[in-house]
This record gives C-alpha cells, structure tokens and sequence, in this order.
C-alpha cells in the first residue's frame, strides 16, 4: 500500500490536481467554462509534435534497454513474453478530428504516464543497479508529464475542454517479480507501437 | 444447618478429589480428541499452518500431549508426511503447529488430519490415540484467478546451492509445459494433469536481481518466476578480541561473502554475546564491533559472535582472559635529540594500559628502503634510545612499535619519523693512481681518482685539491684545485720526481690525503704472459717482491679499444699476492692488458709483471689478405704478412691452410677436412702464429687449384670466405720462353741490322736506276753538240706483239672528262691512257698498259705509272703506282687525256708476248717500220701497248686502234 501511495497516487495528483482527480474524467460539455492557470503558448501545437517525436524516437531505445536489463529470457522471448496485449490501452483514431485526437492523446498519455511511473517503481527494486534504464524512464516520464499538460493546455484553451474521462493500467505493486518485468515490457512494447502512430498523427 | 451445610460442602469436595485421584490413578485414557483444527497456507514461506485445541481439558489442567498430523496430497489417500508433535497442553490453549512443503503449496490440494494421546507418566502403557479429527481441505488453485498457466514459488529467497521445486499449473490437459532457467531446460514431472513439478538441485547464484524461469505451454504467451538466490552464510572466521586500555575490547572477524540481495534480503547482520555478563549487542559494522569492558574487575570473557540473515544463523565463540589480549595503543609524540654526524636519540611516549605495566617496544633504522637497524627496549611511559653508528650527512627513518611485556599478544602499529645525521669532512682519502707518459724532457702524469662512497663523502664533495711537491726541489709546490665531479687530472711535468697530494673536498672539511710519487724514471719492461680466466674473471697472481712493498696495484682499461681507454685499479695489500679481476664492462672477444704494479715505501710504483688475456675467447672474425707468388707448374707460395695478431678476438693459435683441386687428393702433409658449406677440402695446419707464409708444393702442372688462408683460435677458425683460384702454368712453357725469346730477339736484332744495312744492300743489290737527263753524260753530249747522239727512251721500247682477246663482256671503266670517243681523242690527240682497276679487281694484281704519245711529255713520264718504271709480266704489286690518285690527278690536270668514253671492260685483252728493246739509235720515225728485235732490255723492261690496229683489225667500232683494253682481272689470262 506505501509502494501504491509512493508510485501512481502521486503521480496522479500531480497530474490532476483538482476536485475529481483519481476518478473518470468525463469531458467537458461545450458550453461549461474552462480556465487555464496560465495561458498556453502561442506553439503549443508545435511543442505537442515536438514532444512526440522526442517520445517517438527514444522508445525504442528504452524497449530494448528495458527488457536487455530483465535478463533472460525476456530478450530471446519477446514475441511471448513483450507482446504488446494490453487490453485497456485507451485507442486512438488517426483520422479524427484534432480535437478527438487531442483527447484521445490525453488518455493515452495519462495512461502511460501511471505505467510509466509503475514500471519506474517495480524497477527500482527489481534492477536497483540498472542506472541508464531508470534514467531514460524518469527521463520519458517527464517529457510525458510535460506533453499532458501542453495537451490538457491546448484543449482547454481552444476546445474548452477542461476534463477529460481516463483510464489507467493495473497496479503491479502486488505483482510478483516475474509479472513486473513481464508487464513493464508489454507495456513498453506498446508504447513504441502507439507512439510511433500518434506522432504521425500530429 | 450451618454445620451440614459444611458437611455437604467438606463431602463434596472430598468427592471431587476423590474422583480426581481416580480418573488419574486408574489410567483409563481420556478423551482428549483434537478439536477446531484450522489449516491455513503461508504461501512465502510455504506453510500449511495448523491450529487446534483440546476442549476436553479440566480448568488450569496441563496435560502432556502427543499429537499425530497426516498430510495428503491431491487424495486423502495420499499421504506424504506423518508426524508426532509433543507438547504440554493447557486449558483452552490454541496449539499451533507449521509444515513446510517442498512442493508449493499452491499447486497441489492438502488435506489434513490429526489424533491426540495423552503423554503422562503416571498413565500405564499402553496408551491409545484418540479418534483422527476429520480431513482438512486447503486448496488455493481456486483462488488463482484467470489465467492459462501459473508458475509458483513466487519470488522465493534461496540459498546458492540449496534445492528448489518448481511447480506449474495449467489450466488446459493438453498443455505440455516446459520451463527454462536462464535458457537451460528444466527436467519436470508430471503430479497431475495440470499440474508439472520441476525439481532444480544446486541452484547457482547468477546476479543479484534474482534468476528468472520461464515456463511456457508452446501456445500463446507464457510465464515465470523469480528465484532469488543468495550466497550462503558463512561463519566468521579469525574472530578474535583485543584491549588497548582495558576499557574497550575492540572484535573483529572476516565475514565472508555478502549474502545481502538488493530490496530482498538485507546483509547478514552480527551479534556479539558475553556468556559471563549475558550481554547483548548488535554490531553495526560487518567485521568489527566494541565492547566495553565492564568495570567490575572481569577478567574472564566468553564472547559467541552469531550471524544470521533470513536464511540462516552461524555463530562463533572465544574465551579468554582480558590481560592476555593486550594490544597497546600506537606510540605517539616521536621526536628526535642530540642529532649528529653519527648518532642521534629517539624520544616517544605509550599510552598508559596501567599502574604496574611494562611495554616492550621495538625500534627499527631504515635507511635507503630497508632496514639496517633493529633494537628492543621496554619502557615504562616514556621511551628513549640512543641510535649510534650513523652515516653523517644521510636520512634515516627510525620506527617504533611496542607490546605488553607481560603477556605478549600483539604489537601496535607501528609510529615513524624521517631525520637527518649532520653533515662532515670526508673521512676517506680518495683512491688515486696515475699513469705516466714520459717524453723527451717532460713527463706526462694523467692521475685518476674514484669518487669517495656516500659513506665516506659524508656530504657532497665539492672539489678536489692536487698539491704537487717537487722532491729535488722540496721548497716548490704547486696546487690545482679540481672542481667535483671530475675524476682525474693532466699534469705536465719534469724530469724530476714529484710527490703528489689528493684530498677531497666538501663544505665541511678536507680528507685525508692520498699521496703517490712520480721519478723521471721511465720503468722496466716485463714480458707479457698470459692470464688465467675463471667464471669470476681474470685470475692473476705475481711472485712477492723482496723488500720492504706497501702494496700492489692491478691496472687495466675497462674499454681497451677506445681512448680513453677508461683506466681502472685495484690496489692490494703488501701480503696479497693473487686477485681477482673482474667488470661488467669486460666483453668476450676483446683483449684486456693488466700490468701489475709494486708499491715502494717511497710511494713509486713499479711494474712487476704484464699479463693479457681475454675474458672469452672468440673465433676470428676475418681472415688475412693472402699474397700468392712464385707460381710455378708445381708450387706457388702463400703470404699474409699484413696480419696482426694482437687484434683479434682470440690468441691466434696458427693457421688453415685450406687446397682445392679437381684430382680431390691431398697432398703430404695436408688432411681431408669438409668446411660449413658441406663441401670437402685439403686442410694444412700452420701450428706457428707467426709464420706467415706458407708454400704450397707438390702440384700438377696445367691444373686448377683454389685455396683459402684462415687463422684459428682455441674456439674456432675464422669465417669461411671466398677461395681463391691459381692455374699452374705448363712444365715446358719456361723452357719455351728460355728458347723462343732469345731467338726473338736474335732475329729482331738482325733484323735491325738488315734495316740498318739496307741502303747497303740496295745499293749492291738493285740500285736505283739512274736518270738519264740528270745523268752528267748529258752534258757531255751537249758539250760536244752531237744531235745525233741521243739518250734512249724508253718510249722508243715496242713490244713485238699483242695478243688481243675479245671478251664477250666485262666491266665498263669510267673515265673522268667529257664523253668523246677515245677513237676520236686517239687520232687527234695522242696522250697516256692510264688502264684503272674495276673495285672488283682492285685488290688484284693487274698489269699498267700505256700507249705511246710520241710527243713525250715529261711530267707526264715522271708522274704515270707509265714512267720509268719496270714492268715486269707478273708484277701486280706495281697497281699501286698505277692507281695512284695523286699521279691520276696529275695526268688529268695536264690534259693530258681530254676525254674518253665508256668502254666496256673485258671485251679486249692485251697480253705481251714479247718485249723488246729499241736500238739506241733508232729515232720514232723507225718505230713503227722496222721490225722488233727480241733482245733483252738491258735494265729496262717496258711494257707497252701498241695500237689495235697494228696487231689485229677491231672486231667492232668500239674496238678501234686508239681504243683502251681493259683487262678483266675475273677473267683468266692467255
């Protein structure tokens, strides 16, 4: 329960720091007010694609430092145990409007930002020694971090969309040893095959 | 009513413990069944955990218990543990009893039973256990969840080297699981149709961060576990305790491996336990820990050091008596007094380790790097020692350590500090020798000095002082000073003998002198002897000298070869008569001279003996220059007088004479010797170094030799060059020449002489034919003016006959001038026609035939081959006058032939059938009238051709009488 507190709570109240935090955000309706503490840039947009692609062409490099760290058999078993099923992943539609795609980009990004933080954790204690592997994931986190908030920024000052209803991935802390690593890279795994198509999407 | 009221109360009470006693003194067993058993699963520690009571005992009973536990597996037909458990039991007391499996216990269904009978003494065998409790279920597959395949233990700590069960689950029959540990397949076992177990003996520690298994069914994704595997416990080795002060011991052990996993297991932790005190304490250090020593006058300890981690728990004991594990405190406050040139005093204080204690402490010197000092002392608080015996001018380091003197246990540290003795004048006069060269009327006196040895330098030398002394002249001294480093010096001197001083010179003072003489006196030359040479170097000795000698002195060069040749010495006592030489400068294959020296009580040294010698003899590395001379049919000799003996890598024993030929044979006195190259060769000895020539004799005239000069030395000969090769020349070829050239010369010199006398010869021989028109009797004639008188020409000689022979073809003569006929020219202007050779006939000999022009022209007669000149019938050497272009030219220039055609060579031939001579009387007119007269030509034999038409008609036009004949020389003649 302290690993749950220290890891994804905080993560999430960082993250939503308001009234509702923690519960599923439903989107604003078009007519409710949306007030930013402060206003967005002028390039929010081009800060939104540009974090991406830094998203987009690091993770492959954190994938393959995330399972070589796991040691066998993860990096001569990717096709078992790094599939990339994750059944709750929040979708995401290419060819929608920006704004649906802004959405759907804040739920994925909420997402991965608390698996992120999980996997961040989990690894800690399962390779405290894997310094350059930790980096790059506080590293990602905080691109991320900072992507959700140019997103969120961006909704709310054009589409007035203020909240916006999220899902997270399953809490491993009471996950065994083999199912942290296995998850994270699963997780990971994805996160190279999404990011890829929402970058192009931007 | 009172009283029965007690009455009842006393009746029933006795009756209680009446029965009491009964129930107990008839041994009839109770009925104390288990009862309330729970069972429950400790997956971490994989436990099933039982609990139960006995509901059947009295209030505040205690009964001594034997409980009897069965556990199955799968089946309650399957049992795979039994056991007794003993306890005593209380009233209402919940027992509590653990298992642990080796298979996880998620993997398989448990059930559990359990009986109870009463363990009492006072209760007569036998004894019966009461009923079995019914089975307890405990299955946690129900609880898994979803999922297709389950792998347990689940992060389960272990020992390196320990066993492991795997077990896994799978959800569908047909799924034949396999795990890998680290790649490595693991060899399972079927339990049930879900469930594979995988036993894993010796589980290797692979990293820290745990070692994965990976179980997978082959379809879909799969699953695993992480073992984590720590080393194993080790017992702490070398415990051991000490007191600096008897207030603190200070532990300390060798832990061994680290059994600490990051977040899984922490490193063993350490306990220090005192027996005789029961004192606990918790070490926060891994290999040391202090106990404070207890004021109450302990002497005796009894320590147990235990180690323990999550795994397992070691432990070790010491006993032993605190004033036996003394180790004093390191000394301190080191300080250095009364520093000298030679000594110094060293101060140091110990910590006290009490009132009536004695220390022991040792001091060591180090001077360059290693010790050269040891001393003991025991001290009380204060230490001191006087170090004596130092070099001035040097850093010394002194150290100190100390132990108790009572019962010694251990030593401090040690405590050290640097110093340095005071500078002093040398102690040491230098080495000195010299070496003299005496000129005409000055000597040259070159002195060599070794540098003094740290020792006796006692700081560094500054310079040195060189006073010489005249000794005939004892008033006169002269004093060079030197400055250091330089190791020697040059003076010129007198004839005269010199007594000179060498001191050496630092900022504190001089040394003592070193003091030599010098005479005039050139020496006395000794033979040069060999030296010995052993594996110490060169071994020499030299007969004592009568008298009075203060010493001997061995000289040699260092480097011979080169100049300077680095002069070196070695200066013996007055009863030494032997010695040793040896340098690392000395080289194999180079000559070393060493000359021996005596010291007189005057100081002059004389040389005794001279020895040379090689510290390792060499082969030669060349070979002579070989003259060869005399070569005769039989012998020639061979010298190599050019070489040099002395300068050779080894003493030149003699010579090889090596001798080639194509017979093979040896001659007397050479051997068959087969050279480096394989090939076989006559080899002669020359046993004598000097001699260097050699005569090779006994050989075969006309024939080819080769030979090849080589010196040898006692490793070896010389390298083998090139042979050189010598033909001996024919037997008879002197004889030839004896003959040949004094017949040579006979004949050149007669022939000279018949040159000298050929004017003489000529003369009486055939003497130049005298010219009539310069003859004096010309003038006589004309003095006597008688016209008729004439001088004979030879123009008026006409040949007989001419035969002419047509030719049918033949060579064409060119003539110079215009194209006119010679018919034409023939009639109108007589003159010599010159007969010229075709080049194909040039070299041949050909005859000159002329035409007379009766209008005689005297240059031409002069110039012509047709002159005056005898032709005889076979004369071809006379061509060379005819085709003489100088005379040719001559006769052109005069017109003499205006122009002539072509005519074709070979068609006529002209041959003299006779020649005749004219009458002196006869003018021109009668030429051609009167008929020859053979009759010889006195002196004079012309030849001449005479018109064609005198002698035949033309056989053509071309053929006229003026016409030239040429005479084919290809053609035959008639």
């Amino acid at each position: 329960m302290k690993v749950l507190a220290a890891g994804v709570v905080p993560l999430l109240l960082v993250l939503h720091w308001k009234h509702g935090a923690g519960s599923p955000l439903p989107i604003t309706p078009d007519n409710a007010t949306c007030a930013t503490r402060h206003p967005c840039q002028s390039n929010v947009m081009d800060q939104i694609r540009n974090q991406l692609v830094q998203l987009n062409s690091s993770a492959n490099a954190l994938f393959v430092l995330y399972y070589t760290a796991q040691g066998e058999p993860f990096p001569s078993n990717l096709d078992k145990l790094c599939r990339p099923d994750v059944t709750d992943f929040p979708p995401f539609h290419a060819n929608g409007t920006e704004k649906a795609r802004l959405v759907e980009l804040y739920r994925i990004v909420a997402y991965l930002g608390a698996s992120l933080g999980n996997i961040t954790r989990d690894q800690k204690v399962l390779n405290p020694n894997a310094r350059s592997l930790h980096c790059k994931l506080n590293s990602t986190s905080d691109t991320m971090r900072g992507l959700l908030s140019n997103v969120l920024c961006h909704l709310c000052s054009k589409y007035h969309v203020a909240n916006v209803d999220v899902a997270y991935g399953p809490d491993t802390s009471n996950k065994d040893a083999f199912q942290k690593k296995k998850l994270g890279c699963q997780l990971l795994g994805k996160y190279k095959q999404v990011i890829k198509v929402v970058a192009q999407a931007f | 009513m009172a009283v029965f009221a007690v009455f009842q109360t006393t009746f029933l009470l006795a009756l209680l413990s009446w029965r009491t006693y009964q129930s107990e003194a008839l041994s009839e067993p109770l009925p104390l069944t288990p009862e309330s058993l729970k069972v429950s699963i400790n997956s971490t520690q994989q436990c099933l955990h039982l609990q139960w009571s006995v509901h059947s005992l009295a209030y505040h009973q205690e009964l001594k218990m034997v409980f009897q536990i069965e556990i199955s597996r799968f089946n309650t037909s399957n049992v795979i543990w039994v056991e007794n458990y003993s306890t005593t039991v209380k009233w209402k007391q919940v027992l509590h009893w653990n298992w642990e499996s080796e298979l996880p216990l998620e993997c398989a269904t448990h059930f559990v039973r359990i009986r109870s009978m009463v363990d009492n003494a006072r209760i007569p065998e036998p004894r019966s256990w009461s009923s079995w409790s019914s089975w307890e279920e405990v299955d946690e597959r129900n609880s898994l969840g979803h999922g297709a395949l389950f792998v347990f233990p689940k992060d389960k700590l272990v020992e390196e080297g320990s066993s492991v069960t795997i077990c896994s689950i799978s959800r569908s029959y047909q799924n034949n699981v396999s795990c890998l540990l680290e790649g490595v397949q693991m060899r399972g076992e079927q339990l049930d149709p879900n469930v594979s177990a995988f036993h894993l003996n010796n589980v290797p520690f692979i990293r820290e961060t745990g070692t994965n298994i990976f179980c997978t069914t082959g379809r879909g994704d799969g699953t695993g576990t992480v073992l984590f595997v720590s080393k194993v416990l080790e017992e702490p080795r070398d415990f051991s305790c000490e007191t600096p002060d008897f207030k603190t011991l200070h532990c300390t052990w060798d832990p061994g491996s680290d059994t600490g996993l990051p977040k899984r297991q922490p490193s063993q932790s350490y306990t220090l336990f005192e027996s005789f005190s029961g004192k606990k304490i918790l070490c926060e250090h891994k290999n040391w820990c202090n106990w404070q020593v207890a004021q109450d006058s302990q002497e005796m300890y009894n320590f147990t050091l235990t180690t323990e981690n999550y795994l397992r728990k070691r432990g070790v004991n010491i006993l032993f008596n605190l004033t036996h594990r003394v180790r004093p405190m390191t000394p301190f406050n080191v300080v250095f007094k009364n520093i000298s040139d030679t000594n110094a005093t060293m101060t140091w204080q110990v910590h006290s380790i009490g009132n009536y204690s004695t220390l022991f402490c040792q001091i060591e010197l180090h001077g360059e790097g290693k010790v050269i000092q040891q001393h003991n002392v025991s001290i009380k608080v204060n230490g001191n020692y006087l170090l004596s015996e130092l070099e001035p001018d040097t850093q010394y380091m002194a150290q100190v350590r100390c132990g108790d003197a009572n019962h010694f246990w251990k030593w401090s540290e040690w405590i050290g500090k640097n110093f340095s003795t005071l500078e002093a004048a040398p102690s040491e006069a230098p080495d000195v020798w010299r070496n003299v060269k005496s000129e005409p009327g000055y000597q040259t006196v070159t002195l060599f000095w070794k540098p003094l040895s740290k020792s006796h330098a006692n700081e560094k030398i500054l310079f040195y002082n060189v006073v010489i002394e005249n000794l005939d002249e004892p008033s006169k001294l002269q004093l060079h000073s030197i400055p250091a480093p330089a190791n020697g010096t040059k003076l010129t001197l007198d004839q005269c003998s010199y007594q000179i001083h060498v001191t050496a010179n630092n900022s504190v003072g001089t040394s003592p002198a070193s003091v030599i003489v010098v005479s005039g006196d050139t020496g006395n030359k000794v033979e040069e002897e060999r030296v010995n040479v052993t594996e110490d170097g060169f071994s020499m000795s030299w007969k004592p000298q009568p008298g009075d000698v203060t010493g001997y002195v061995v000289e040699w060069c260092d480097h011979p070869r080169d100049l300077p040749c680095d002069l070196q010495w070695e200066k013996l006592g007055p009863n030494t008569t032997s010695t040793v030489i040896s340098s690392d400068a000395f080289i194999p294959g180079v000559r070393y001279n060493f000359r021996i020296y005596g010291i007189s009580t005057k100081r002059i040294a004389y040389l005794l003996e001279q020895k040379t010698g090689y510290s390792q003899e060499l082969a030669p590395s060349d070979n002579p220059q070989v003259v060869m001379s005399n070569l005769t049919s039989h012998s020639f000799t061979l010298s190599w007088k050019d070489y040099s003996t002395e300068s050779q890598p080894g003493f030149i024993r003699g010579y090889h004479v090596y001798l080639k030929s194509k017979e093979g044979e040896c001659h007397p006195g050479f051997e068959k010797a087969i050279l480096p190259d394989d090939s076989v060769s006559c080899k002669y000895k020359i046993y004598n170094p000097e001699q260097k020539t050699f005569v090779v004799e006994n050989l075969q005239p006309e024939s080819f030799y080769e030979f090849f000069v080589t010196p040898y030395t006692s490793v070896g000969e010389g390298p083998l060059d090139a042979f050189t090769k010598v033909t001996t020349p024919d037997e008879h070829s002197h004889l030839l020449i004896r003959i040949i050239l004094p017949t040579v010369f006979c004949v050149l010199l007669i022939m000279i002489i018949c040159y000298l006398n050929s004017q003489w010869m000529k003369e009486k021989c055939y003497p130049d034919i005298p010219d009539p028109y310069k003859s004096s009797v010309l003038s006589l004639i004309k003095s006597k003016e008688n016209p008729r008188l004439t001088i004979m020409s030879v123009k008026d000689c006409i040949p007989d006959a001419i035969e002419v022979i047509n030719k049918p073809e033949g060579s064409k003569i060119q003539f110079l001038g215009s194209r006119n006929s010679l018919t034409d020219t023939e009639i109108t202007q007589p003159a010599y026609l010159y007969l010229l050779p075709t080049e194909k006939n040039s070299s041949g000999p050909g005859p000159c035939i002329c035409f007379e022009n009766f209008t005689y022209n005297q240059a031409a007669s002069n110039s012509g081959c047709c002159g005056h000149v005898p032709v005889p019938p076979e004369a071809p050497s006379q061509l060379g006058l005819l085709t003489s272009p100088e005379n040719l030219l001559k006769v052109l220039e005069n017109n003499y032939m205006n122009s002539l055609g072509e005519i074709p060579a070979g068609e006529t031939t002209l041959n003299y059938v006779s020649q005749l001579v004219l009458p002196l009387s006869r003018d021109k007119d009668s030429l051609q009238t009167d008929p020859p007269v053979p009759a010889l030509c006195s002196e004079y034999k012309m030849q001449m051709a005479i018109p064609l038409g005198l002698a035949s008609p033309p056989p053509n036009e071309k053929s006229s009488v003026s016409s030239v004949t040429l005479l084919d020389q290809g053609e035959p003649h008639h």
